[in-house]
């Protein structure tokens, strides 16, 4: 099988998470203040947050705090945030995990305004500018689109949100990992990541980050292992992670950041921005293929196409049953970028890539588009 | 051709507002099975490819799959699931 739906969930992972992962199943449960370990040296807790605050340029790491994906970590975002009665500004590249907590937690956001986006998904900083009023509170941006790769100028937003005395609170479930985050140099405030993409980590991690004198409370109240007299939170002294946490998931999130910090983000985005480079200008040749954004102004590891005469859908199935080589068709759980594209009927063909993806790979699927295009449509 | 089980599909996201299902078949799809399915709707084969596809739509259903496959998928509107059993009845009649 080639593996062409990175954006969805990394795979294969690195070899090292692998061991990682297995080796947290076979060792003895650890928690997080529920054991009597020495504290020679940092837990994995500690020291993922670490790994990850160095990736993501984030000072306080101790204020990243674990979740189930980005998901999860939205709706807690959206959640703790004093967003009631405020306007919250959005861009129209935003993935469902953001819009469906904003649209449906109504009594804990007063307004949504969404700035548009052009066709190839880039969002100009001084629209959102422009939408900031007396009444927002927060500004919500996806970093890297997951349907056309589109990088936002973050640095520029966080210029324009500091200087509006509002929240930004940035989306890197598409960009963590393989893209160079800077959240401090930048301004955020809120930074939501998930595990399981380019950060190569398991299904159900991911986290939040929250910068301190930022006013939050938690959306989940439990068991910490951490003063069990205290039943509740008078004086604002809240935990934001309840319940028995991922260990193994964690572990494997650790490996895989650590991985990439080996590695290094900036080899990892210039091979797959190569990678990327190859696709837009194979598929660019292709007769039918129409290709949404190109490598000079997308520079994420993901793009989208459609081809005329056969649906995305129909695409995605010849790919998947003919050649083994797995895409993703549809709107991606973005439904208001496909609307600035023009593909808000049928979506898109989405073609996304991890650092372990290979050039052959990518031959693949060029050659499998250039035989489709080339068998013509009989009707 | 004998429709041997229908399954639900696991990608439900793929089809919004639709219900798939996969069909699988007692043997495999040859070119005249196909061909023979183009009373169902609009009718595309794209027969030069290494594995054809071909593709039957209609306003309440759509058909697709691979020349060869033991295997087609439906996609069937919510709203009109009824029409299943019509083309179940046309499959199984096509010797």
């Amino acid at each position: 099988m080639i593996y062409l739906n990175q954006a969805a969930t990394t795979y294969p992972k690195p070899q090292c998470v692998l061991e990682a992962h297995t080796a947290s199943l076979y060792s003895g449960p650890v928690g997080q203040f529920r054991s009597s370990s020495t504290a020679k040296e940092p837990d994995i807790f500690e020291k993922c947050r670490c790994s990850l605050g160095t990736l993501f340029g984030i000072k306080e790491w101790k204020r990243i705090f674990f979740s189930s994906g980005a998901t999860d970590s939205a709706n807690a975002v959206i959640y703790g945030l004093p967003l009631s009665g405020k306007n919250v500004v959005i861009t129209q590249t935003e993935h469902n995990s953001i819009l469906r907590p904003l649209l449906n937690l109504r009594e804990q956001v007063g307004s949504v305004t969404i700035v548009p986006c052009d066709s190839d998904g880039k969002v100009e900083p001084a629209d959102i500018e422009a939408a900031i009023s007396e009444e927002t509170a927060a500004v919500f941006v996806n970093h890297c689109s997951n349907v056309t790769g589109m990088i936002q100028d973050i640095a520029g937003i966080g210029k324009i949100t500091k200087k509006k005395g509002v929240i930004l609170a940035v989306d890197v479930s598409q960009s963590a990992g393989c893209i160079p985050i800077e959240a401090d140099l930048w301004g955020i405030d809120v930074l939501i990541f998930t595990g399981h993409k380019s950060l190569f980590g398991t299904q159900g991690t991911g986290g939040y980050y929250i910068k301190e004198g930022v006013e939050f409370r938690p959306y989940k109240y439990g068991g910490t292992g951490r003063d069990s007299r205290q039943l509740t939170y008078e004086k604002g002294d809240y935990e934001f992670e309840p319940g028995t946490q991922n260990t193994p998931g964690i572990t494997a999130l650790n490996a895989g950041a650590e991985y990439i910090l080996r590695r290094g983000v900036e080899r990892i985005a210039e091979k797959e921005q190569n990678l990327m480079k190859m696709l837009y200008q194979g598929l660019e040749n292709i007769p039918g293929v129409r290709v949404y954004g190109n490598a000079m102004k997308n520079q994420g590891p993901v793009m989208s196409f459609t081809f005329s005469g056969l649906q995305s859908s129909d695409i995605a199935y010849i790919l998947q049953n003919g050649y083994h080589i797995t895409v993703r068709a549809g709107l991606h759980c973005a439904p208001l970028i496909n609307n600035a594209m023009g593909t808000g009927k049928y979506g898109t063909v989405r073609v996304s890539i991890s650092d372990m993806t290979q050039e052959k790979e990518i031959q693949s699927i060029l050659s499998a588009m250039t035989e489709i295009s080339a068998g013509g449509v009989i009707a | 051709m004998k429709i041997m089980d229908r399954i639900e599909s696991r990608e439900r996201c793929a089809e919004a507002g639709w219900y798939a299902y996969d069909y699988l078949f007692d043997e495999q799809m040859k070119p005249e099975f196909i061909r023979r399915l183009h009373p169902l709707g609009n009718f595309v084969y794209l027969s030069m490819l290494a594995k054809p596809f071909f593709k039957v739509e209609s306003d309440y259903f759509l058909i697709k799959g691979i020349e060869g496959d033991n295997f087609f998928r439906i996609a069937v509107h919510e709203a009109h699931q009824e029409v299943l059993e019509i083309i179940e009845e046309f499959i199984e009649g096509i010797v």
